[in-house]
């Protein structure tokens, strides 16, 4: 048992804003008594739960792609250094797993979902999770360029889909479904993309990528998938898209739905010379959707790597900025892209795209809807977060950094009429109490009793990036994982699943369309239940859970 | 790796309706390629399966694949990185001296009219094999066909892909990825991962008698690496992991018998386009598997002191 | 005697690592394996469950595994550069167990791939 005393506790969940207040800690859970056991001192520290990332790119077939691009960045960023009980590591732009582990829990974050895995690596991706340490993990499917589901949306044939779509969701011992670029990625395969709503997808007559988008929203509702539909929406990066973006908004209401990385999706302009923020257009938009969660997606100067499922969309920055490229076809399903990246102050398009990240964290007003992401590794690496988080809650700072834009982006950018700070509780919300309420992890993000004991005690500290890159302990199940920046034990983390009711006769109706497509045994491509560490389904919600 | 334009197999199976094999025998080498995964297959989107096909075969000699392709290109022994340049430079209509193309061994009207057929079809992959990537110019001539598969990329959609062999090397190479970022050639000696073939990698290595002890499992080294490097396995203690005594037992100081993966020994394996397969032995065998004995040992190397003490957890910048 | 069958097996002798091989067996061989081109039925027909060969070997002489894997663990610690190589004819999870292996000895680490 465990006890501490004296801290000041941000819980966003249950409405606690600053109390000093007592915590008990038994079996890896918060506990209303404490009988005996040791006592950290927390006196004049803040208390908040762990991190939640809803969106990072971390394990799996691209991740590993990327690392596999970029030795030259291994070879000069931070190592970790072998110990007897902890393996070695590489941090940087794509950290090898055990890093990924050290970093992230480093920084206070214990519980990270990976967002995009093709079924027919999920059993990487698994492997990869299991090697990342201490955090607890999930994974979202790729799914909305699946073949097979299109060919039977085409056909009207949704209930089946739908079974389908529960099939593939166990049979990749995922957590939900991700949908990247619908249609275009299936329009990729032939070398095009479909940029709009209404756009032709190659091969396809009637489903349009606004047809895939309302149709998964609804299946995934209707299955009572904890998370909503993951959306990387279509035409993301282009000068414009906020049309696009808007458009995919307004086909979602009524339905869940969450919009990764929304600031690669809020431009206007229609080329690069004239690209302008759109957040505050979008943002007043979201504001008035409560059916909508984000993540912000944000950008910080520097290198890092971009790795996605818009294939179409990677092919375009790779002509654009000359530098390597690689790219993954992945059968019936998806494919990857991926190209190194250099943010630059001096660019004006990355100086917007750096804007209308932190614009849409401070003009989306409410901090239970938006959430903290770089799209890791896409806009920043992960571990950059503090840095996001010192932009958020010092407006000062923020101005010291507009200062080294380029002067012509004025008129192009909001930001600098925006004065708003985040409040350690806002900070809470946006990195932990939001994102479990949006995965529908009910006891993440949440210091009550009977939750897991995942938290962070920080050293208040002036300087906010120093505060939140260097935590004073941070609690993984009760356990002390991060002392005063030293790693004290490396926990295997939890991985969650959901396992969706379809009917057990849809096998019989897949396997000639599988055989068909792949190159597999139909047998041998769900992945095996043994081989997920630690594993533990959530419930689905069904309509009596929810009354 | 400068980058890397690929799919999985099920793509060229349904899809690539121009297929290039350079340097490599899939008859003899991987005998079901052409069947399972490539020429022969029908699809949705080809449904005469090999008659909406293309295929062409480079290569220094006819091999038995010559007999399968609908094009052979033979080219001269040494010269595939300067023809896969000249294709890379008249793909964008940069011209050629006739010369220079002719040392290659193929005519500048061969090459026209092939690519001329590969900017018309619509989905295309290059297959390169161990006759590319292990002759003279090695990695610079895989480099270089990754570089043309990339561009053909601004005129229509292309791939290309290694022919991995040995099994599950590929496994090997995705697993070092993951855990140490590099894929090999590697040196833990500092605490961390270092990446650096020419250095790290074991044929240099052993050469150069730069190793005082070697453990070797899943390969047969006596029998493939050039006599210094075997005379170097033989003189320092060697440990062998293997289901048979190999050539390389024989001249180690410990060899420990294992259970043949996937015949014996369950565990993953992982296809040439990293597609990760379950394995499902068929017997049981009197031997461990090689996943048990590793473990062991490690376990019994980490009951000993650590040597490496006194080391910070992390270092910020390697240079 | 009742041959067992094993559907969908996989076959890891080249890259293509075909996953839809028949494989009849008894306790002690493989009869069958079906789907398989040339070479994958020899790699599945020429290994057996037979004790062909000893446990271990150590300086050639017949030895017990525990010997084998004491004496192996030594060489490997008492090294001062310990190589660890190869790593195709073998499981990913032994792989991984390589490179657990490898990170503590803070050994050199390669694979087939480097030749």
């Amino acid at each position: 048992m465990l006890r501490i005393t004296g801290g000041t506790v941000y819980d966003p969940a249950n409405g606690i804003d600053g109390e000093v207040k007592d915590l008990y800690i038994a079996d890896g859970r918060f506990s209303s008594k404490f009988e005996a056991g040791r006592t950290i001192d927390a006196t004049g520290m803040v208390i908040m739960p762990g991190g939640v990332d809803v969106h990072t790119h971390v394990a799996g077939g691209s991740i590993n792609f990327a690392r596999a691009m970029t030795p030259e960045d291994h070879r000069r960023t931070h190592a970790f250094i072998r110990s007897k009980t902890r393996r070695s590591g590489i941090g940087g732009m794509a950290p090898t797993t055990f890093a990924t582990g050290y970093l992230y829990a480093g920084m206070g974050w214990t519980t990270v979902n990976e967002a995009a895995v093709p079924v027919l690596s999920a059993r990487h991706t698994h492997e990869e999770l299991r090697d990342i340490p201490i955090v607890d993990k999930s994974s979202l499917v790729l799914m909305a360029n699946n073949e097979i589901i299109l060919d039977l949306l085409e056909e009207g044939e949704d209930e089946r889909a739908k079974h389908i779509l529960a099939w593939h969701i166990w049979a990749a011992k995922s957590y939900g479904v991700k949908a990247v670029n619908p249609g275009g990625v299936a329009s990729w395969k032939y070398g095009n993309d479909a940029k709009h709503l209404t756009s032709k997808i190659d091969g396809y007559d009637h489903v349009t990528p606004g047809t895939i988008i309302t149709k998964f929203a609804k299946m995934i509702d209707e299955l009572g998938i904890p998370h909503p539909l993951h959306l990387h929406c279509n035409n993301l990066g282009a000068p414009g898209n906020v049309e696009t973006t808007l458009e995919t908004m307004r086909h979602l209401e009524g339905s869940r739905a969450h919009f990764a990385h929304l600031q690669y999706h809020a431009y206007g302009g229609d080329d690069w010379g004239n690209m302008r923020s759109e957040a505050a257009q979008l943002a007043e938009y979201f504001n008035a959707h409560p059916n909508m969660t984000t993540d912000a997606g944000a950008v910080l100067f520097g290198d890092t790597v971009t790795i996605t499922a818009d294939g179409p969309w990677q092919h375009l920055l790779y002509k654009l900025t000359g530098r390597k490229w690689g790219n993954l076809d992945v059968e019936n399903e998806t494919g990857c892209g991926i190209v190194p990246y250099t943010y630059r102050p001096s660019n004006l398009v990355n100086a917007i795209q750096w804007a209308v990240g932190l614009e849409l964290l401070l003009l989306i007003n409410d901090p239970w809807r938006v959430f903290l992401s770089t799209d890791h590794p896409n806009g920043a690496c992960f571990w950059r977060y503090p840095e996001i988080i010192q932009l958020l809650m010092c407006a000062d700072y923020r101005n010291e950094c507009m200062a080294n834009l380029p002067p012509n982006i004025k008129n192009k950018i909001s930001l600098p009429e925006i004065n708003r700070e985040y409040t350690l509780y806002e900070i809470a919300t946006i990195t932990s109490a939001g994102p479990s309420r949006a995965l529908g992890l009910s006891h993440k993000g949440d210091l009550g009793i009977g939750k897991d004991a995942d938290f962070v005690i920080y050293h208040r500290d002036h300087d906010i990036a120093r505060m939140f890159g260097h935590p004073r302990y941070v609690f993984k199940g009760g356990e002390i994982v991060i002392e005063e920046g030293d790693i004290r034990e490396t926990p295997d983390g939890r991985e969650y699943l959901v396992q969706p009711s379809y009917d057990p006769e849809i096998d019989k109706f897949l396997r000639p369309l599988f055989e068909d497509r792949y190159c597999m045994s139909f047998e041998n491509y769900p992945v095996e239940m043994e081989r997920i560490e630690r594993s533990q389904i959530q419930d689905c919600i069904t309509p009596e859970s929810e009354g | 790796m400068g980058g890397k334009v690929t799919c999985t197999l099920g793509e060229v199976k349904q899809r690539a309706d121009f297929i290039v094999y350079w340097g490599g025998n899939p008859a003899e080498c991987h005998p079901r390629h052409f069947t399972k995964y490539t020429l022969m297959q029908k699809s949705k989107f080809l449904p005469r399966g090999r008659k909406d096909r293309t295929v062409v075969l480079v290569d220094i000699r006819e091999t038995k694949s010559a007999k399968a392709a609908d094009h052979f290109l033979q080219v001269r022994p040494g010269k595939d990185f300067e023809l896969l340049t000249i294709m890379r430079a008249m793909i964008k209509g940069q011209d050629v001296p006739e010369a220079q193309v002719a040392e290659t061994g193929i005519s500048i009207e061969v090459l026209r009219d092939l690519i001329e057929k590969m900017k018309k079809a619509k989905y295309g992959v290059m297959f390169f094999g161990m006759g590319l990537s292990m002759t003279r110019g090695k990695h610079m001539n895989a480099a270089a066909l990754l570089t043309f598969a990339a561009e053909m990329n601004a005129f229509t959609k292309f791939v290309a892909m290694p022919m991995r062999g040995h099994g599950n090397v590929t496994g090997a190479d995705v697993i070092m990825r993951w855990q140490t970022g590099y894929p090999f050639g590697i040196s833990l000696n500092r605490g961390y991962p270092r990446y650096n073939p020419g250095e790290f990698s074991t044929v240099d290595v052993l050469v150069r008698g730069d190793t005082d002890c070697a453990f070797i499992i899943g390969a047969d080294p006596g029998a493939t690496m050039p006599k210094p490097a075997i005379d170097h396995l033989a003189k320092v203690p060697t440990i062998v992991l293997d289901p048979h005594v190999t050539h390389t037992s024989r001249l180690s100081r410990v060899h420990i018998t294992t259970a043949p993966a996937g015949i014996a020994a369950p565990g993953t394996g992982y296809r040439m386009d990293e597609v990760p397969m379950p394995l499902k032995p068929a017997l049981n065998s009197p031997y461990p598997s090689d996943e048990e004995v590793v473990r062991r040992i490690k376990e019994v190397i980490a009951t000993k002191p650590d040597w490496m003490t006194n080391q910070p957890q992390m270092i910020e910048s390697q240079v | 005697m009742e041959l067992k069958v094993i559907e969908n097996a996989t076959c890891t002798f080249c890259g293509c690592v075909c996953d839809d091989i028949e494989l009849h067996a008894d306790d002690m061989r493989i009869h069958q394996a079906k789907k398989a081109c040339i070479l994958g039925k020899s790699w599945f027909l020429n290994h057996t469950a037979e004790k062909k060969y000893p446990d271990a070997l150590i300086d050639g002489q017949p030895a017990s595994l525990d010997d084998a894997i004491e004496v192996a663990a030594n060489y490997l610690y008492d090294a001062d550069m310990p190589l660890v190589y190869g790593m195709s004819n073998t499981t990913c999870e032994a792989q991984k167990e390589c490179v657990a292996m490898a990170d503590l000895l803070g050994a050199l680490l390669d694979s087939h791939t480097s030749l």
